[in-house]
């Protein structure tokens, strides 16, 4: 379990024995059940966690719709994160699709080892950019590429998700409509995808 | 541009309080990060970044106003306006080190305080506070830019433009009406018309 976070945290830097102890000495496994809320909107995100075995949502409700802005799997990060960074009320919702093991760590203990560890500081600092990054892509794919586009990129990025997920939210997150994300998977059954668009 | 060497030390000054408010750097820690800082002036209507190119420059509008573009099938979607005291340049291309997608243009004449991306490399290495500088306002940027995300998917129309006009009322004065529709992601005819409607009463948000 542990071996996993080290693995993806020696992407952004390399942590000595010692310093990823520090870490890890503040991480809590959390067991969660399918379908199991771990944040409401309005209250405030507590823990950042990394994604060990399930799947994940993050989520809020447009008018009688759901709007689904990020999904993890293993080996992937998941939290309200601007609650979780600012300390404020969530705007979202963060839901289990699978049951979870999560490792977690609360805020309080972030900082604390951020003060403890500046090699852990500056994996702090990798990481926030690297979730603005992400956020920009994604927010500049949704302007630059068509339905079909945006379906086929994440298809090929993530071709795990196709059945695991729900195709209604696949569909809500790569904001198109149910009967276009079905049309354009039966397309592709046809004529398998190769590459990225 | 005439501008003073006091019009300069005013600017560096107001960028040392605005660093502040996330680390509290002495003035002679802030010394020590001057080298790296690199005084760019530009013209009004200006490309500082073209597409394709790769951004060298993570910039502060010293003054002066500039946006930042997306051009998408003959249309330009702006993404982003910084006035003074603000960051603007193309992250992607920046931090990946791959042809920017995006045009960052100067709408005013303006003067950054731009740092490249080895300079920055280095402050991190040599400047003791720097790390935890960089993940404070990375984190702020992050949180800034998800409730913007979000008051696009979840607001009318009418709630980001009142929201907007409320918080920024003096860019609504200097940023050209096509390029604030755009930025609020409302049609220019839908903008004009709110606008209208805000003329002449006080806006309440």
């Amino acid at each position: 379990m542990l071996e996993m976070l080290r693995e993806y945290i020696s992407g952004y830097v390399a942590l000595t024995r010692e310093e990823f102890a520090v870490l890890a000495d503040k991480l809590v496994v959390r067991e969660l059940g399918r379908r199991q809320l771990l944040v409401r909107v309005g209250e405030v995100e507590e823990y950042l966690s990394f994604v060990v075995k399930g799947l994940a949502r993050l989520y809020f409700h447009k008018g009688k719709t759901e709007m689904i802005i990020n999904i993890a799997k293993e080996g992937e990060l998941i939290a309200s994160s601007s609650s979780f960074l600012s300390g404020r009320p969530s705007n979202y919702y963060v839901e289990t699709l699978e049951p979870c093991t999560l490792l977690s760590i609360s805020r309080a203990h972030l900082e604390q080892v951020y003060k403890e560890s500046p090699k852990i500081e500056k994996l702090g600092r990798l990481m926030t950019t690297y979730f603005v990054l992400q956020k920009e892509e994604w927010e500049l794919e949704c302007m630059r590429l068509d339905t079909r586009e945006r379906f086929l990129r994440f298809i090929g990025n993530n071709p795990e998700l196709l059945p695991r997920v729900p195709q209604k939210y696949l569909a809500s997150y790569l904001n198109m409509k149910p009967e276009t994300f079905s049309r354009l998977k039966n397309h592709i059954k046809k004529r398998p995808v190769t590459g990225r668009p | 541009m005439a501008n003073s060497a006091a019009t300069y030390l005013a600017a560096l000054e107001k960028l040392h309080q605005y660093l502040q408010g996330y680390v509290p750097f002495t003035r002679s820690e802030f010394r020590l990060m001057e080298p790296f800082i690199e005084i760019r002036e530009f013209d009004k209507r200006v490309r500082v970044i073209h597409e394709g190119n790769v951004e060298r420059y993570v910039n502060f509008v010293a003054w002066g106003l500039v946006r930042k573009y997306l051009p998408v099938r003959n249309k330009e979607i702006t993404i982003q306006l910084a006035s003074e005291g603000h960051m603007i340049h193309s992250e992607l291309s920046f931090h990946y080190r791959v042809p920017s997608r995006s045009v960052v243009e100067t709408i005013e004449p303006t003067v950054f305080f731009s740092i490249s991306y080895d300079s920055l490399e280095q402050m991190y290495e040599q400047i003791p506070g720097m790390e935890r500088l960089g993940r404070l306002m990375i984190t702020d940027l992050f949180i800034k830019s998800d409730t913007r995300y979000f008051n696009q998917l979840r607001k009318s129309t009418r709630e980001r433009f009142l929201e907007y006009v409320r918080t920024h009322p003096q860019m609504v004065q200097r940023v050209p009406q096509k390029y604030l529709a755009s930025f609020l992601n409302i049609k220019p005819e839908t903008f004009s018309r709110l606008k209208h409607l805000t003329r002449g009463k006080s806006v309440k948000g």
